[in-house]
């Protein structure tokens, strides 16, 4: 097949349109939808390297776990319980930091920077083969959406995550001595943080992945990129027993690396005790709260508009609602979920 | 200011009705002008399917007035790079029926003539075609989407953030891999 054939098996006739009542169509659509373009402040030169986005979104993680912790550990006991999501723009220079600090490492091994991370109770995914299963290893109704874009096809699969917990010890020895080998100079830690706790619990959490089907064991293929992933979790609980959560919190936003304008950003949060913060890398990603379930939840999307995510949470749950969507379609399946 | 903090009051909407239509920019409505035949066009050569072009081009115009100005200076690139990743996820969720009904469809508006062997002919060869898109890996079938929608190679680099310098030789491997699956 040469290249001209290529051009003949590609080359359909050449569409004819109507731009204007294309353009009519979309102000109608626009206006009927209630669509607003986003804030000045949030349009961004947007690279088209999708993946690279969503790549950088799953680094990310990281920094949200530190900083959920920044907002949880109000006095002895209290159990944090997020009733609201906000986007924190985490830039480039943000990323760059955080990724030299954490490069290489798990979860625990990056919080060894600050201190002691131990798991008490390990997660332990594990696959099960229905919702009414999941629902049951879980222990509490697993919602499901009742209906799916043509795009999310195929059979379901479902995974399980065991109530987990862990505890965390901050050392300040610990933190000097990281940000040495990265030949920075770490704040002195306050000594009422120095040796204190912080615990937390997570899950039981219940997955259900669409798009993605098991490995037939024939050939070196990779894993499919999920089309759909629809999340469910009780919230997270972290107790402490010495550190309040201003002191914490301004504590971690003097680290250094921590640019000026996200210790701005965290610091502008205004009841840091029930918010949770999802970073959202700003320069390949949009995000804006959306109302789901009768709710706000927060919506991410990369910038080529092909990968989507909702997440919010009610009644004590959190949900997220993952996959390569429009906007749309992403909150219909959030709003579809029973 | 790096961002602006975003809360319930940024989500404030105007008061809606059916049939009333939206005052956009004027630098949106010229970008719309400039680019909406181009962007059908790349979601058309992925569908063989106007409608559906359409419908793509649609929800990627919807998406950037979402998120971006109308006078951003990488409008174009971003707006090509969706219509064709856009077109793909579309062309996947099809299947195989959906690919031959379009394929039957655009057959027949097709100079292959009038022999009910030809239209069968041709109806398989383009629903062959958009099986193979959709089996390629993304980047290769949005290079040949791109491409045979007629965009230079500055552009496709534009829109796939990649060196122009480097558009020759992931064309010509894209292509291949397109003939590899077609045998």
């Amino acid at each position: 097949m040469n290249e001209s054939e290529i051009e003949r098996g590609l080359g359909t006739a050449e569409p004819r349109v109507d731009t204007e009542a294309a353009l009519a169509r979309l102000r109608t659509r626009i206006e009927d939808e209630g669509v607003v373009a986003a804030p000045p402040a949030i349009r961004r030169r947007v690279p088209a390297r999708w993946l690279q986005g969503l790549a950088a979104a799953a680094g990310v993680v990281l920094v949200a776990s530190a900083l959920t912790l920044s907002g949880v550990a109000d006095s002895i006991l209290k159990i944090f319980e997020p009733r609201s999501i906000v986007g924190v723009p985490i830039t480039q220079q943000d990323l760059s930091y955080l990724g030299q600090a954490c490069a290489g490492l798990d979860l625990q091994q990056c919080m060894g920077t600050y201190g002691t991370f131990e798991w008490t109770t390990p997660p332990q995914p594990k696959e099960v083969q229905s919702l009414a299963s999941a629902s049951s290893t879980a222990g509490y109704s697993v919602q499901t959406p009742s209906s799916l874009p043509a795009s999310v096809t195929g059979p379901t699969r479902y995974g399980v995550i065991n109530r987990s917990s862990a505890t965390f010890t901050f050392s300040a020895g610990a933190t000097q001595q990281a940000a040495t080998r990265q030949g920075r100079t770490a704040p002195p830690m306050p000594a009422n943080i120095d040796g204190s706790h912080l615990y937390m619990t997570a899950g039981p959490a219940v997955f259900q992945v669409w798009g993605a089907p098991a490995s037939t064991g024939r050939g070196p293929q990779p894993d499919p990129i999920p089309t759909l992933v629809v999340g469910q979790a009780k919230a997270p609980v972290v107790t402490s027993d010495g550190v309040t959560v201003d002191q914490l919190r301004t504590y971690l936003l003097q680290q250094p690396g921590v640019s000026p304008q996200l210790a701005a950003a965290i610091r502008a949060i205004g009841d840091p005790a029930s918010t949770l913060p999802v970073p959202v890398p700003a320069e390949l990603a949009v995000s804006h709260p959306v109302t789901v379930q009768g709710v706000q939840g927060l919506f991410i999307g990369d910038n080529t508009g092909i990968a989507s995510a909702i997440i919010w949470q009610k009644d004590g749950m959190m949900f997220e609602v993952i996959g390569s969507l429009t906007e749309r379609q992403a909150v219909d399946i959030a709003n579809s979920m029973r | 200011m790096l961002y602006v903090w975003m809360d319930a009051s940024s989500m404030t909407l105007p008061a809606r009705g059916a049939g009333r239509s939206a005052v956009l920019s004027p630098a949106f409505e010229r970008l719309f002008r400039s680019e909406y035949a181009r962007v059908v066009g790349i979601a058309h050569r992925v569908l063989a399917d106007q409608d559906g072009a359409e419908d793509v081009a649609q929800d990627v115009f919807l998406s950037f007035y979402r998120a971006h100005p109308g006078d951003a200076e990488y409008a174009a690139a971003w707006l090509h790079a969706a219509a064709a990743h856009s077109a793909l996820n579309a062309l996947r969720a099809r299947g195989r029926r959906g690919r031959r009904e379009a394929a039957q469809a655009v057959s027949a508006d097709t100079p292959a003539g009038d022999d009910p062997a030809e239209l069968v002919t041709a109806a398989e060869t383009q629903d062959e075609v958009r099986a193979v898109l959709a089996r390629l890996p993304e980047r290769s079938a949005a290079l040949l989407a791109l491409r045979y929608a007629g965009l230079s190679y500055s552009e496709i680099a534009a829109a796939l953030d990649v060196r122009a310098s480097s558009i020759g030789t992931l064309l010509r491997r894209a292509e291949e891999s397109f003939r590899r699956e077609m045998r």
